[in-house]
């Protein structure tokens, strides 16, 4: 077999054992790896409560990686969220995951819950579920540095140790594994860290062709000038679209209350090379280094992170965002949520917090003292809490992006169609309807939106299979990766079959939450965006959402995807006529 | 998407890549549409509805260079592989069906083969080409398939001569019929460009469509700046030249900003030649006869495999550089700008041409259109003189 190892290893924390077992080899043709590989091993699973000890924390790598397919030494972290309820998947990039396959792994699948603190130490052959009662309550910098000998760390801080339902977990190189709150499934097992080093290397089936692909792949990037342009996210990091967002009318400012702030030039890509001397950093293997660190060394924000801390709380300081985006990545917790959550916090009381309330809001959200442990919960639960349900700016209780929704239709309708809540990266639709990538589209209209955020939702599920980086998509296509599919696991995969499992990966996360209990009502968002205009400026007027045509197209999405009015399965058996 | 439909299929036949009455697109959101010549329509839809996709057009092009190409590939082939460095950075290569293969129902093996590529040729049929998500890009697919065959046509002809029964007849039909003489007359250039933001937004406009209207390029293939002072005005990545209002991003000279990441991947092209030339306009666009003259190299015995983005040296068509280098951030960005101010135009290998206005657009346009009308000219010489034996013979 090439590009899979075909195991995976299963640790039960409860008993302490750990196992190595095969994997079907249809499962992995049927699911690739990643995000869809995770997902299946869910199926078991997917009703249990994400604090069960029984519910596994999944693990899981793809095909590609260990081998050079650019951006693909990543893996997706999968369960079910503490913070939505829903199936939860995030990718990850770095070492870590490129260690797993290199220890001959597929997926580590993690159940059950220690009586004690423990970490998981993974080699070629063993894995052992050791004591980590002195790493209990150290943050991730302590932490890693005292495991990095026996291979690369992933490991959760306080905030996942005292269940923070938007802790991350986080890796030793600066990655996380967001949004959702993994990090508290972990902490809720006892489970401190996991450090794996691994010697094998994954096999190629057809060299030439894998080399020939990846060189497509390569000239893709340096074609796209989101990538390699000159004022693309290889030079500025994410932060390069602060000015164009801010410039499109559509930076979410004070809890999505406008989408204009006059002063986001101070964290704007130049501004955060200019002030904190970003150098290029980047995943593992990654030939993008789109991450930027200080010359101090420090990661620095990514534009999520800038504008949530910065136009969503009215906070303008470059220096303040960067401690709070550092402080978040040591506590292990999810910036986007984080910033989001005081947000609606500060418009409920009537104020923003200020750069040092902040700071103090963060420590005692990660150890859930005084107003932390309200916060802890997430928006959605503060907003209700403090009898202001509609500020909580979320859908399915997922705190939204820096992207307005008001400002490209197609994010609106992509961000309750989301099966983790209210998420960019399913469908990506900023790809063209900012960016314009591959084709730009009208971000203005609803029209033919329904049928793009479903293939782009398949397309991504796909993705995240196998598991590449979505940036690599601002260039390169699923016809290079499917090749580069190909070449590696000797196994023919073009883009409409790869479309195929993204759909198969799709309604399987569909179905699990129908079961949960989701359905149309949740798929909603906030009805700020609905009765209130954003920001004109520049010749452009961003209205609210029409309602109507919202709808419309929801239910247009709907009978695309096959699925009832209400947004359900009319076949209760749908699970089992999939692979 | 009807009004799309209507849209493109104007387009097609606005820059006569496609016959009238042959040109038929399907396309889906909840329900699946199709429009068009009934057979193509119907074969467009039946096509489409097999596809996790929005979009398709099915159209006979205007000129028989694809089905030429098809009938004159060796047994077994199933595939062509474009010359030109654009078109075979996008599609890689363009897979084929002969008529013996289509049977009574081609949908399902036209699907098959558009599973994996962005188009396919279809003998007797025409070109077939997929638009993931949008109608547009079914367009600029089937735009960039017709180039590639045309350039690929052009080139084996100059180096193979006529094959086929009614190849000569045809192709002397497309020159004397298809081909339209190429001039900047009639058109209006301000003499002297201002700084002023209006003029040059109006102007880059104005040019963009004149380079699609006098047949120079296709709609999707060029780029266009003007600098003016701290700024660059240059047209947007994915912009249609006849459509630019709207799609032209002011970049600082100094990257102070990063609204432009949005702008043309030619953007450090640009920049370059204007810091090394003091020109005041850019215009670069991908017409056929100079892309396929780039690639015409008499050296022999070289070294070099990779020649479009690996050969170091400078060859010369009629007075204007031929330079190698990938688009983007590749080496285009490094050897054009060298190059261009003497002579005021260069040709990047496989790609297109590159022209400057010191003052303003119509310079530059005059150039491009000298620059192509030489290419087609020395083209056809060259034809006639490798035909020359032949007619003797005869």
């Amino acid at each position: 077999m090439h590009g899979w190892t075909g195991k995976i290893l299963h640790v039960n924390l409860t008993d302490g054992s750990c196992r190595r077992e095969e994997i079907p080899t249809e499962l992995l043709h049927a699911y690739l790896g990643g995000r869809g590989l995770g997902v299946r091993l869910m199926r078991d699973f997917f009703r249990l409560d994400p604090f069960d000890p029984e519910i596994p924390l999944i693990f899981a790598v793809g095909p590609l990686c260990g081998t050079t397919s650019p951006t693909s030494a990543r893996l997706a972290c999968v369960t079910r969220s503490p913070l939505t309820g829903t199936i939860y998947d995030c990718s990850a990039g770095g070492r870590f995951a490129w260690r797993i396959k290199a220890a001959g792994l597929d997926a580590i699948s993690i159940t059950g819950k220690s009586a004690q603190p423990v970490f998981l130490a993974i080699d070629d052959t063993r894995a052992e579920i050791l004591p980590a009662g002195a790493l209990w309550g150290k943050g991730i910098k302590e932490t890693v540095a005292s495991l990095k000998e026996r291979g690369s760390v992933t490991a959760i801080g306080p905030a996942g140790e005292n269940g923070v339902l938007f802790a991350n977990i986080m890796m030793g190189e600066g990655n996380s594994i967001g949004r959702g709150g993994l990090g508290a499934v972990m902490g809720a097992k006892g489970l401190k860290a996991i450090t794996v080093q691994g010697s094998g290397v994954t096999g190629v089936a057809d060299r030439e062709r894998f080399d020939a692909a990846r060189a497509d792949v390569m000239r893709l990037f340096r074609a796209s000038p989101v990538i390699f342009g000159e004022l693309g996210i290889a030079e500025y990091g994410t932060p390069a679209l602060v000015d164009l967002m801010a410039q499109r009318r559509m930076a979410p400012t004070e809890n999505f209350r406008s989408t204009f702030f006059a002063e986001s030039g101070n964290y704007s890509g130049p501004s955060i090379r200019r002030e904190c001397g970003a150098r290029k950093e980047g995943c593992y293997g990654c030939p993008i280094q789109c991450k930027k660190s200080s010359d101090k060394g420090e990661p620095l924000p990514e534009y999520e992170t800038v504008n949530h801390f910065g136009a969503l709380n009215g906070n303008s300081d470059l220096h303040a965002i960067v401690r709070a985006n550092t402080l978040c990545n040591e506590l292990g917790m999810d910036t986007i949520s984080a910033a989001a959550t005081l947000s609606a916090f500060g418009e409920a009381r009537g104020r923003f917090p200020d750069p040092a309330e902040v700071a103090s809001l963060l420590w005692e959200i990660a150890s859930r003292r005084g107003e932390g442990e309200l916060l802890a919960l997430g928006s959605r639960r503060v907003a209700q809490e403090l009898g202001k349900p509609e500020l909580s700016m979320s859908v399915k209780s997922l705190e939204l992006p820096a992207y307005d929704p008001r400002g490209a239709y197609g994010m609106a309708l992509a961000y309750v169609t989301s099966n983790r809540g209210g998420c960019h990266l399913r469908a990506y639709p900023i790809s063209h309807e900012i960016l314009r990538k591959p084709v730009p589209t009208d971000r203005f209209s609803f029209s033919g939106k329904a049928r793009i955020i479903k293939i782009a939702e398949d397309v991504n599920a796909a993705v995240d299979s196998l598991v590449a980086c979505k940036f690599a998509f601002f260039g390169a296509t699923l016809e290079e990766y499917g090749e580069l599919l190909s070449a590696v696991t000797g196994v023919e995969y073009g883009p409409e079959s790869l479309k195929a499992i993204g759909e198969r990966i799709y309604l399987t996360e569909r179905f699990y939450n129908c079961e949960n209990g989701f359905d149309r009502a949740d798929d909603a968002l906030p009805e700020r965006f609905f009765s209130e205009a954003g920001s004109a400026g520049e010749g452009i007027d961003v209205p609210p959402l029409d309602r109507v045509r919202f709808e419309e197209e929801l239910q247009k999405y709907y009978r695309i995807r096959g699925l009832t009015t209400d947004g359900t399965f009319t076949d209760p058996s749908f699970l089992e006529v999939l692979p | 998407m009807r009004d799309q439909i209507e849209k493109y299929s104007g387009k097609l036949l606005a820059d006569r890549s496609a016959l009238p009455g042959r040109i038929a697109f399907a396309a889906q959101d909840d329900v699946l549409i199709s429009d068009g010549a009934p057979d193509l329509a119907e074969l467009a839809g039946a096509t489409l509805s097999r596809l996790n996709a929005l979009a398709l057009v099915a159209a006979r092009p205007s000129l028989p260079f694809a089905d030429f190409l098809i009938a004159r590939s060796p047994k077994g082939e199933n595939c062509i592989l474009p010359q030109d460095t654009e078109t075979r950075t996008f599609l890689h290569d363009i897979p084929f069906l002969r008529k013996g293969e289509l049977g009574d129902d081609p949908a399902p093996k036209i699907a098959v083969l558009l599973g994996n590529r962005k188009g396919v040729i279809v003998e007797g049929v025409g070109i077939v080409t997929l638009g993931a998500i949008t109608v547009e890009q079914a367009f600029i697919n089937y735009s960039s398939v017709f180039h590639s065959t045309f350039v690929k046509y052009l080139q084996d002809v100059l180096a193979e001569g006529f094959l086929l029964p009614g190849e000569r007849e045809a192709f002397q039909a497309f020159r004397d019929q298809w081909l339209r003489p190429l001039s900047a007359s009639g058109l209006v250039f301000r003499d002297k460009l201002s700084q002023e933001k209006d003029e040059i937004l109006s102007e880059i406009e104005a040019v963009g469509r004149y380079t699609v209207e006098r047949g120079l390029v296709d709609s999707f293939f060029g780029n266009i700046s003007a600098c003016a002072g701290d700024l660059i005005y240059i047209s947007q990545t994915a912009a249609s030249l006849d459509e630019l209002k709207g799609c032209i991003d002011p970049v600082p000279t100094d990257n102070s900003s990063t609204t432009g990441i949005t702008a043309s991947s030619e953007l450090l092209a640009h920049r370059k030649i204007f810091e090394q030339t003091g020109a005041r306009v850019i215009l670069h666009g991908h017409p056929k006869f100079s892309v396929v003259m780039s690639m015409l190299c008499e050296a022999r015995d070289c070294p070099i495999k990779d020649c479009w983005k690996d050969c170091p040296h400078v060859r010369e068509i009629g007075g204007t550089p031929v330079v190698a280098g990938e688009i983007g951030a590749g080496g285009l960005a490094k050897r054009v700008p060298p190059v261009i101010g003497a002579s005021g135009s260069a040709i990047v290998y496989g790609h297109g041409v590159f022209t400057l206005g010191r003052m303003g657009f119509g310079e530059a346009f005059a150039a491009l259109v000298e620059v192509e009308n030489f290419c087609r000219e020395e083209y056809f010489r060259r034809l006639e003189a490798c035909m020359l034996p032949d007619e003797h013979k005869a």
